[in-house]
Formats: C-alpha cells, structure tokens, sequence
C-alpha cells in the first residue's frame, strides 16, 4: 500500500498546501486503496491491483483546475493585459492628437476670427484619459 | 469502452442520480457505473473527484464522514434539495435533446 500513497503524494506534489487540497488527497487515498483491497479480494496479485488502480486513475489536471490552481498562464495572461492597456493608451493618444490636429486646421483655415477647436478637444480628451487611467491600474 | 464527448457532458447528471439513489462514497460510484454500463462505461477516478469537487461547489451534493473501511475513513455524499432539483432538470432536458437528436439519428440504412 505504499506505494498507492507515494504515488497520490507525487500527484499532489505541485499543489500548493490548503486544507482542500488535504480532504480531496485522503478522499483519493482512501478509495485507491479500497478499490486495491476490492481488486485483490476478486483475485487479483497486490501488484497488479496497486497499478491497475494507478492507470485507470486518469489524469490530474482535472483536479488541479478544480482546486483553482494557477498555472503559469496566469501571470503571462496578465503580461498580456498589461501590454494591452500600453498599446491602447499609446492609441488614444495618437488618435486624440490627430482629431484636434484636423479640428484645428479646419478651425484656423475656414474661421480664423473665432476660436471653437477647444470644445471639441475637450470632448476627446476623455478618450486618452480613461486610457491613461486604465493604463495605471494596470501598472 | 465508449469515449464519448456527449456522456462526459452529463457526468454531473450520472453521478448525481447514483448518490440520489443512496448515499455512496468515491469508489462504490465508480463501481456502480462500471457495473451499470456493462463495463461499456468507466469513470477515471480524476475525473469522479473533480465532479465532485464541482457539485459540492454549487451545493448540489454535501459530504460527511462515514464508516471506517482498512483504516481510513470513508467520505460519503449526500444530495441536497438543490441538487434533486437539478436532476430532475438536468433529466427533463436530457428527454427533449435526446427526441431532437433522435429525430435526425432514426431511421437510417
């Protein structure tokens, strides 16, 4: 029956400590062993029981995502978000500029004598300072 | 043994309905559907833990600690109002996707 336990502890062996993680490990080991103990009463060697319950156990993973356990695509994913609110700030920036740019040269070409370009500027200035505020949650 | 996508879709519903019968611990369910599908049907014990964790979750099923068997002691499920609720649900959906499917599935060479 050693065996049975090393195998369940190497299982868990990535998963960080919890008291979850503690109930579901004895769960398992309980009924890997109970399923040996049944294997062996229809005949089987303790050998061959032990990994026959070891094969048909199935893969793990499916337990760790259930335990919420983070893999590294956490942190990457995160990287990714963060590169992303760069690039949309660097974004409305551009955009921004260019929108009062035009807005300007229309503003100094067609009615040089009266100033109305800061209204619609202030109107898209919003755009770059949500960005800008997004950008720094982020950070 | 079977592989199929769409049983693995309803693993919730299978072990539900086997704990709703009785209450059961890990490896009697295991055995059960083994036993009930003729061996045309076997649970990885990965995959019955984490249905588990799942339905416990949504408080479908609840736990408590039972007889001792070799030393350790059992942990038994029990299904909750919720989880019979659901059940019947998830079975009155099973009948309507099963007469849709069926409709296109029947009556071929």
């Amino acid at each position: 029956m050693r065996k049975i336990t090393n195998h369940v502890e190497e299982l868990f062996k990535d998963i960080p400590d919890s008291e979850e993680k503690q109930t579901i490990q004895q769960e398992i080991l309980q009924n890997l062993e109970e399923k040996v103990y049944d294997l062996m009463e229809h005949g089987k060697e303790e050998e061959d029981a032990i990994n026959k319950a070891i094969v048909e156990f199935g893969h793990i993973d499916e337990i760790k995502n259930e335990l919420g356990v983070r893999t590294p695509d956490e942190n990457s994913w995160q990287k990714k978000k963060k590169e992303k609110t760069k690039i949309d700030l660097g974004f409305s920036i551009c955009g921004s500029a260019l929108i009062i740019g035009l807005m300007l040269f229309i503003n100094m070409y067609y009615s040089p004598d009266t100033i109305w370009f800061v209204y619609p500027t202030f109107a898209v200035l919003w755009w770059p300072l949500a960005m800008f505020y997004r950008w720094l949650k982020w950070k | 043994m079977i592989k199929s996508d769409i049983i693995r879709g309803h693993l919730e519903p299978i072990i539900l309905r086997l704990i709703y019968e009785n209450d059961q611990y890990g490896y009697e369910i295991s055995k059960q559907i083994s036993l009930r599908t003729d061996n045309r049907f076997q649970i990885k014990e990965a995959t019955l833990y984490a249905v588990f964790q799942r339905l416990e979750k949504k408080d479908l099923i609840e736990s408590y600690y039972g007889s001792v068997s070799h030393g350790r002691k059992r942990k038994y499920y029990r299904i909750t109002t919720l989880g019979k609720a659901y059940l019947k649900e998830s079975a009155r959906e099973w009948q309507e996707t099963k007469e849709i499917i069926d409709l296109f599935m029947e009556g071929l060479e």
